[in-house]
């Protein structure tokens, strides 16, 4: 928020359809949020209104300053957070393997599915993006295909495994 | 029958070496203009089922039918016959011939098929032409780029009109950008109805122009995938997510 508020003037329903914009879609931002956050970087002296209230009772932001500063500190340095694995898939996969009935084969072949389809509708938006001139969204949705092809790879990693496993035992070998 | 490629129960077992199969009992059928890709990892199986399906080889059991050809028990001067005029070659590292200008290699697979050689000529012109490399005729296939190599060996691939193309890592010698220009053409030939194989082990590439995807895995067919257009939307398919709303 505080990057589009260092570019120009803007008023809260601005401010999340010009980021639900940005982002072409792939996140919605809740109304309240916005003016709860408007709030807090007023506050901490990271934005100021700019002008008087007009139309309809709107009052307009702008960086301050110090939220500028603030914006280019953050642009500046790369990102730490932990990795997210939130997939259900990969809880699905811990407890089929610890229960071991036999449907791991089954849950891997249906998810390699949905990767493949994923990559393919992904192409589809990348191609809409291209055409219309989004580059910086066409890198978004390249980000996510390579995500789904690294999840493809692990799918594959885990069949591998599987298969490796069953050799095994047919074989009397010792799996783990 | 409406199967363009049949295999039943295909397997191929070399000989001299593990026990294990290369190809092991596929049963697989591919219609008429269908793009399908075949993916896997090396050692899956792909290049021996590229190579029963071009009649480079035969099965150790099983049948493979293309075109109607039955391809299990053919001599080899047949299958070399059934080659050069059904199926088209397009190959990861193009394999045209550095002493023969683009024309010429263009011409080889019509002149060994026996096509008269001023309907060669037009068929070549008109291909080159399509391919937008008309400029290159008389140049040596080393004056050319990666792109335009790949092109002259779809020219050369599609002369006699087959009936299967077959493309094995086609865009695996080029960069991203030529990569993408050759598959585009590889799907507008498709859309004109020429049935097409494509072997790669890039799944990016594999979903992106094909419509049906065929995983082997340890010679057997693993996974059998029809991928439609979905028209997901964006918000459908990815979700950012993250804190920088509180900022």
């Amino acid at each position: 928020m505080l990057g589009l508020l260092a570019e120009e003037p803007l008023h809260g329903y601005e401010v999340k359809s010009r980021f639900e914009r940005m982002l072409g879609g792939t996140w919605e931002v809740n109304i309240g949020q916005v003016y709860a956050t408007l709030q807090r970087l007023e506050r901490d002296g990271l934005i100021e209104a700019s002008g008087a209230r007009g139309d309809r009772n709107k009052l307009a932001y702008r960086a301050t300053e110090a939220g500028r500063r603030e914006f280019e500190d953050w642009l500046a340095y790369p990102d730490q957070e932990p990795q997210q694995l939130r997939e259900g898939i990969y809880l699905k996969l811990l407890l089929a393997s610890r229960t071991g009935d036999g449907s791991l084969d089954a849950l891997l072949t249906g998810q390699r599915r949905v990767c493949l389809q994923r990559l393919r509708d992904l192409a589809a938006l990348e191609e809409q993006a291209q055409r219309d001139g989004r580059d910086d969204l066409v890198l978004l949705f390249k980000g996510a295909s390579f995500h789904v092809e690294a999840d493809l790879r692990w799918v594959d990693a885990c069949l591998d495994e599987l298969a490796r496993r069953q050799t095994d035992r047919r074989t009397g070998g010792d799996a783990p | 029958m409406s199967a363009l490629v049949e295999l039943r129960e295909a397997t191929r077992v070399y000989n001299g070496g593990s026990a294990r199969a290369a190809l092991d009992g596929v049963t697989l059928e591919i219609g008429l203009g269908e793009l399908t890709a075949i993916m896997g990892p090396s050692g899956s199986g792909k290049s021996t089922l590229l190579n029963l399906v071009a009649g480079l080889d035969r099965p150790s059991s099983g049948r493979v039918v293309v075109d109607g050809a039955d391809l299990t028990n053919m001599s080899e001067a047949a299958l070399a016959r059934f080659r050069r005029q059904r199926i088209g070659f397009v190959f990861q590292f193009f394999n045209l011939l550095p002493s023969l200008t683009v024309r010429e290699n263009v011409l080889v697979p019509a002149q060994l098929a026996g096509m008269p050689a001023g309907k060669a000529e037009a068929r070549s012109r008109e291909l080159l032409d399509r391919l937008g490399i008309a400029e290159t005729a008389g140049r040596f296939p080393s004056r050319l780029s990666g792109g335009q190599q790949q092109r002259v060996a779809m020219a050369r691939a599609l002369i006699n009109s087959p009936a299967l193309v077959l493309a094995d890592e086609p865009t695996g010698a080029l960069d991203s950008a030529t990569g993408v220009q050759v598959m585009e053409l590889l799907t507008e030939l498709h859309r004109e109805g020429q049935a097409i194989l494509l072997v790669t082990h890039d799944a990016k590439l594999a979903t992106r122009h094909a419509e049906r995807v065929v995983s082997l895995f340890d010679g057997k067919v693993f996974d059998d995938s029809r991928l439609s257009r979905s028209g997901a939307a964006a918000g459908d398919l990815v979700r950012v997510v993250g804190q920088e709303v509180q900022r």
